[in-house]
């Protein structure tokens, strides 16, 4: 199963980095990344995700298990509670989303409500600022509804009912 | 994948058994990379902020809010007090305004954000508890209990009606 856990695996701290290439090449790799990451924060990248429509703040903070079937009810309640709903990437990576299909609600948008927990692709464009992803979808390119059945392991978080 | 079930307790019950308290102090919800943290910081639209797509008023409570510190750093508010629900109906009061926000400053490297418990106008407004969420809906909703907003909200029981506890319709929860 997809756990956030992913990410660590997926992340070199510089240290690491630096026993990997060795002094001379980090500097290198450092001037690579410099060319082909954006310098400008508020310039967005085209992208395409896949991963499932989630509650921000229950992934993250992990205080309980926040995925699939288990967790579709608390995620309903989460947006529309109005916290903020992302899309969690096969990358692993968490996805906030401030506009689908040009509706700028993002604030318990009933049309994201109605999708909660599905599995989707969407193409948007993504900006990066201090460590959040921020993600406007242009377009819902498919969606499978909710795949990820984890209720038969995890029983209905967070309560049972 | 780890559950945390003090923060979890922390969380969600958290308005019911603390509010009494007067102390506008933060209080630790047991997260992973939480620290209390108060801050001045400017409410902004995170669209706006982002993206430079800016409506009036931060979009009147239908945009996620955010803080923007002094460094320039922006953090998104994305937990009120309130269980289950977001800072909008906090915040929206403030948008383009300074504040001193009181709560919970989360840098998870998966993605930092801010949980706001207090908030006043800076540098010397009245301090208040943001739980505006649960206030605004038991005002929609005077003959229910608001601290169980998730199990009585109208939207909430439809879309189970419809959906599914577990979002697929006809798959029942067993009994
Ligand atoms: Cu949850």
């Amino acid at each position: 199963m997809a756990h956030r856990v992913n990410k660590n695996g997926m992340r070199f701290n510089p240290t690491q980095l630096r026993k990997l290439l060795g002094a001379g090449l980090l500097s290198l790799s450092l001037v690579l990344f410099a060319t082909i990451q954006p310098t400008n924060a508020a310039t967005a990248q085209r992208v395409q995700v896949t991963g499932e429509i989630i509650d921000t703040w229950c992934y993250v903070t992990e205080i309980m298990f926040s995925e699939g079937t288990a967790h579709h009810q608390c995620a309903v309640w989460c947006a529309l509670g109005g916290i903020p709903v992302s899309i969690l990437g096969k990358d692993g990576k968490v996805y906030m989303v401030l506009r689908v299909e040009g509706d700028d609600n993002s604030v318990a948008n009933p049309t994201i409500v109605e999708i909660q927990s599905h599995e989707v692709t969407v193409d948007g464009d993504l900006y990066e600022r201090d460590g959040v992803n921020y993600l406007i979808v242009n377009k819902v390119a498919d969606d499978k509804g909710v795949i990820n059945m984890t209720h038969e392991d995890y029983g209905i978080q967070p309560f049972g009912e | 994948m780890k559950i945390k079930s003090f923060a979890l307790i922390a969380a969600v019950t958290a308005a019911g058994f603390l509010s009494a308290q007067s102390a506008n102090a933060a209080d630790e919800w047991g997260i992973e990379y939480e620290e209390k943290a108060r801050v001045e910081a400017k409410v902004v639209d995170l669209l706006c902020e982002v993206t430079g797509d800016c409506v009036e008023q931060c979009g009147a409570g239908t945009r996620q809010l955010g803080l923007l510190l002094d460094d320039g750093t922006l953090v998104p508010a994305v937990k009120n007090f309130d269980p289950f629900a977001g800072t909008t109906d906090d915040l929206i009061q403030f948008c383009g305004k300074r504040i001193v926000a009181d709560g919970l400053m989360i840098k998870d490297p998966l993605m930092p954000m801010f949980v706001v418990q207090f908030r006043r106008l800076a540098p010397d407004g009245e301090w208040g508890r943001a739980n505006n969420f649960t206030k605004n809906w038991a005002k929609s909703n005077p003959d229910k209990p608001a601290n169980q907003w998730f199990r009585h909200d109208a939207e909430v029981l439809r879309l189970v009606e419809t959906q599914g506890v577990y979002g697929i319709p006809g798959l029942k929860a067993e009994e």
